[in-house]
């Protein structure tokens, strides 16, 4: 035994001695993870380069990758305890996080000026704000859109429409479309979530409570009256069939049918506008909102994306201070300009204005618009979100559009199996 | 205690020494994962948040409360059936096209026809996949100058499967490696002999090559299988589990259940129940190998 | 014609059909990173590009914030290379083992095997990721490399199936010359598993070579990261994404595979030289 003894004391001095000779540490490293395409990448490390040289004390460690596996790393870091200090998170998952108790309220560091949200909207704040805290900081803002191919109204001889444009107005044009031109009216996944809470709203609800327990519209006439309306148009060919779109796969910006001349209308979010007219060689799209209910708009800024501080962080206020650089800096601005979406301080949308490209303007035009008709931001997804989507929402809309289940009994299930993972 | 001979003693040594780095490698980063995945089977695990454990509920779960656990099933199972005998044969005819001559113009063509295996899980490959089955894609255009009518091959819940088994047929560089491998290790004197005796080619084939090979048959068999239960990535990067469901595979809802519902508890059982069912399956290829598999060396393990 | 040219013409005209299909998709990438991005998915049919130019490639290579795909290809080539090397090192070495040595608990080493070669990975990730975090091994090439040394239970088994084809009195000779076993393994067996070896070099390079999740979950410093995962640092689907340079420098990817493979081929079909194995 005594031999043992002997090695687990030389180890023990050998770590000690690790620890004394590793250098003290004099400047405060903070990390920090995002997630973005290659424009993002180059944009972010620019920022923080600039940050780096305002505060030479504060080291950045950026961690970045592309989207489609990012919570996968996320969540797998948060379970070895090893998530960064500041962290890109998304408006469907951030509930989840904040009631797992994994970010900092920020109230304190706004409170005490190092996070300035003085020239930001209130609403725009509170779109990071949960169970009566902030937690996330609101990068930019998109919305719900329909982008318009201006060239192909114009071959069909069809007027641009007003900004308050119904579905009635919708299903006309895109009638005449498809007709005139042989294309799609609109296109594509069309009946996605993302269209819908914008009808729910219209219908006087939304897709979820305030406190995310439950279904937040009473009747389930407005579930299958939407997708009835879908259908009808699908018939026709007016929007393309569900498989067609499925055998399509999930398709990027750039591959969407108004990027390859098959639709003049396309649902989008708004900050994708600059994607898909790259793809069109810079030409000139129109963004529109969802069309209306007679006159009742359901549009709503939605959060891009939140920069959120880790709980444990051993150095929220730099972090905080990083983060005020991030949306309060007008050099900074403008470097990131409207990657992120539309940038959420009105004194750093004035400086970008003279900046922007054509597509740029169109897409600050559109949010502004959206401020002016738009809903309030509804609250954060309920935590389970994710698996109602998965399980519960999309099947049931594929089966609609495949026509193995009517909407009115979509509609029932619908309401069944959410409220049965809601209880959960 | 029975006294150990000295060349039993000496074998003893020797066999742990030889397998001491699979031994250690087990002990040190595989014995943890594989408990810990058994035990978060029993439990509610979100990641994010400790597993509780919540007894059998995931596994009563997965059989009574979860169509699309069976729907998944299904598919996988379709696929395996189809996908692993296609896929075997075709590398087999390969390697045996391939061993037959030997020039600089072959060494060639083998880069090429591996090729699809060495672009696997791209994203061009999700591209090409789909145009070439898309609707107005390659497939129909041949299809309509013999008059036939288009069919929306990803878009169908019967076909698209299919598109995916021939994705994995037409990936058949590994399991032809391994044969051509295993082709070339054969004896030549064993063929000499034979053509002395007037064996034909086809005499040679049944006679000579099949069971000489019939060894690395096996291997290919069982890991070809055990792959098409886990097959993940060609539903994933091409047709995301649809149309309906019809090809999505096991192990892409288990990954979704782990990483997009948060349910690492529930997908923990989901892999140990496929693990369960695998091993059934090889354990009964192994008891078949008896009859059919040819040892130069007699001990089997 | 003499039957045997006839033959041959048939043979390579027939090789080559098959091979139009094998590469097309290859050729598809290739052609796309040459091309405009608008062109890119507008165009998806046509191979051969309207204004070939070299910009995809000179814009992936860039990386990310004067992080270039040299450093990427850098690090794919670090742990791909010694990933291989531990692969072959020890999986023929417990194959040995557990093919030729008969010794009491063999078969339950063999089963932990198969069991491993069972186990998702999917299901892996999270266990592995503390397991590596307590080890203080996470934002370092070690994860990916060391369990390589100790052997994978894909190549451990292909190789036993092949040291198994190998005739027995040819070590049982040697054995009764005073060979010992290490002896017998390396001047014996070894020589007669050139074939697997090169197989199973070729399959581990390139699997590690192409492992995302891996190398995803456990580096986060970009300028350790391999190529494959640099890769998809490109794509957002929610932004703009520069296909053109995903296309580039996914073909570029393609290269040092494709060289391995065409290199170390000739040591498969070459076969076993060594003449006499049934003495």
């Amino acid at each position: 035994m005594r031999k043992y003894w002997k090695l687990l004391v030389l180890i023990l001095i050998l770590m000690s001695f690790i620890l004394v000779i590793s250098p003290a540490q004099q400047q405060i490293t903070l990390r920090i993870i995002w997630w973005g395409s290659q424009d993002r990448h180059n944009r972010t490390l620019k920022v923080i380069e600039l940050f780096q040289k305002k505060y030479p004390n504060i080291k950045i460690v950026a961690e970045y990758t592309g989207w489609s596996e990012y919570y996968t790393k996320l969540t797998t870091m948060a379970a070895g305890g090893n998530l960064p200090d500041i962290m890109q998170q998304d408006h469907a998952y951030l509930r989840g996080w904040v009631e797992k108790g994994l970010l900092l309220p920020l109230d304190d560091l706004v409170a005490e000026g190092t996070l300035n949200l003085k020239d930001v909207s209130k609403s725009i704040v509170d779109s990071g704000r949960l169970y009566g805290k902030l937690y996330a900081i609101n990068l930019g803002n998109n919305s719900q859109a329909f982008a318009i191919d201006p060239e192909l109204f114009r071959k069909a001889g069809v007027p641009l429409p007003s900004t308050l444009w119904t579905w009635e107005d919708f299903k006309r044009i895109a009638r005449i479309i498809h007709k005139k031109l042989r294309i799609y009216g609109a296109a594509e996944n069309l009946g996605d979530h993302n269209v819908f809470r914008v009808w729910t709203i219209q219908k006087g609800g939304y897709l979820f409570s305030e406190d995310g327990k439950s279904l937040g519209y009473e009747n389930d006439e407005v579930y299958s009256s939407f997708y009835r309306m879908l259908l009808e148009l699908q018939d026709e060919g007016v929007i393309p069939s569900r498989d067609v779109e499925l055998a399509r796969g999930s398709v990027s910006p750039e591959q969407r049918f108004i990027c390859l001349g098959k639709a003049a209308m396309q649902f989008t979010w708004s900050n994708q506008l600059t994607a898909m007219s790259r793809a069109l060689k810079n030409k000139p799209l129109r963004l529109y909102m969802i069309p209306t209910l007679n006159g009742k708009v359901g549009n709503f800024l939605k959060p891009s994306m939140f920069f959120a501080i880790n709980a444990k962080t051993k150095y929220p206020k730099e972090a905080a201070m990083f983060i005020n650089f991030f949306i309060n800096d007008i050099e900074a601005a403008k470097i990131l300009m409207a990657e992120r979406g539309v940038p959420v301080s009105r004194r750093v949308q004035l400086a970008l204005k003279p900046l922007l490209t054509p597509v740029e303007k169109e897409m600050f035009n559109f949010i502004s618009i959206v401020e002016k008709y738009g809903a309030p931001t509804p609250a954060p997804d309920p935590e389970r979100w994710q698996e109602i989507y998965n399980n519960v929402f999309t099947p049931l809309y594929d089966q609609i559009m495949y026509k193995k289940i009517t909407p009115e009994e979509a509609a029932k299930r619908f309401r069944e199996q959410v409220t049965q993972i809601l209880r959960k | 205690m029975k006294k150990l001979t000295k060349k039993r003693k000496h074998d003893l040594i020797m066999g742990y020494l030889f397998t001491s780095p699979w031994i250690i490698g087990f002990l040190a980063f595989i014995i943890f994962p594989l408990i810990t995945s058994l035990f978060l089977s029993f439990t509610r695990y979100d990641i994010l948040s400790s597993p509780r454990w919540i007894g059998f509920q995931n596994w009563i779960r997965m059989f009574t409360q979860d169509p699309r656990f069976w729907n998944a099933t299904k598919a996988t199972f379709k696929y395996v059936i189809f996908e692993v005998p296609l896929r075997l044969i075709f590398a087999f005819i390969v390697a045996l096209i391939f061993s037959q001559r030997e020039s600089k113009v072959l060494n060639f063509y083998r880069a090429i026809y591996y090729i699809p295996s060495l672009i696997g899980g791209s994203v061009a490959i999700a591209v090409v996949w789909r145009q070439i089955w898309g609707y107005d894609g390659i497939i129909n255009a041949l299809l309509s100058i013999f008059g036939i009518k288009g069919i929306n091959w990803l878009g169908d819940t019967r076909t698209a499967i299919w598109t995916l088994i021939l994705l994995a047929v037409w990936q058949f560089g590994s399991p032809m490696l391994i044969f051509l491998a295993a082709l070339k290790q054969v004896p030549q004197e064993l063929y000499e002999a034979a053509t002395i005796d007037g064996a034909n080619f086809w005499g040679r084939l049944f006679k000579i090559t099949i069971p000489m090979v019939t060894p690395v048959i096996l291997f290919n068999l069982i890991n070809q299988m055990i792959h098409g239960f886990m097959a993940f990535t060609q539903s994933y990067i091409i047709t995301q589990g649809g149309p309906l469901d019809s090809t999505l595979f096991y192990a892409v809802y288990m990954y979704r259940k782990a990483f997009n519902d948060f349910e690492m508890g529930y997908a923990s059982a989901l892999a140990w129940f496929m693990l369960a069912l695998v091993g059934i399956f090889t354990i009964i290829i192994f008891k078949t190998s008896k009859r059919w598999v040819y040892y130069e060396a007699e001990e089997g393990v | 014609m003499s039957k045997k040219t006839l033959n041959s013409i048939i043979y390579y005209a027939f090789v080559t059909l098959i091979a139009f299909f094998m590469v097309y998709p290859a050729l598809w990438m290739l052609s796309s990173s040459f091309k405009q991005h608008w062109e890119i998915f507008s165009d998806v049919l046509n191979l051969i590009p309207k204004e070939p130019n070299f910009n995809n490639y000179k814009e992936g290579w860039q990386g990310f914030g004067g992080i270039t795909f040299a450093t990427f290809f850098k690090n794919s080539f670090i742990i791909a290379g010694l990933n291989t090397l531990g692969t072959i090192i020890s999986s023929t070495l417990v194959a040995y083992g557990l093919a030729r040595i008969p010794f009491p608990g063999r078969r339950i080493i063999f089963m932990t095997v198969i069991l491993t070669l069972m186990l998702p990975m999917q299901v892996q990730i999270v266990p592995r990721y503390i397991l590596f975090t307590q080890l203080g091994w996470i934002n370092t090439f070690r994860p990916l490399i060391v369990p390589a040394f100790l052997g994978g239970p894909f190549f451990i088994f292909m190789v036993m199936q092949f040291i198994r084809g190998i005739p027995k009195e040819l070590d049982e000779s040697a054995f009764i010359d005073g060979a010992d076993r290490f002896r017998i393994f390396y001047h014996i067996i070894l020589p007669n598993l050139k074939p697997v070896v090169t197989t199973a070099a070729i399959f581990a390079f390139y699997w590690s070579w192409n492992d995302f999740m891996g190398p995803l979950v456990y580096i986060n410093s970009p300028e350790k990261y391999p190529v494959s995962v640099a890769l998809r640092a490109f794509s957002d689907p929610s932004a703009v994404t520069n296909w053109g340079a995903v296309f580039a420098m996914s073909t570029l990817s393609l290269i040092p595979v494709l060289v391995i493979f065409v290199f170390f081929q000739k040591y498969i079909v070459q076969g076993v030289t060594t003449s006499g194995l049934r003495g």
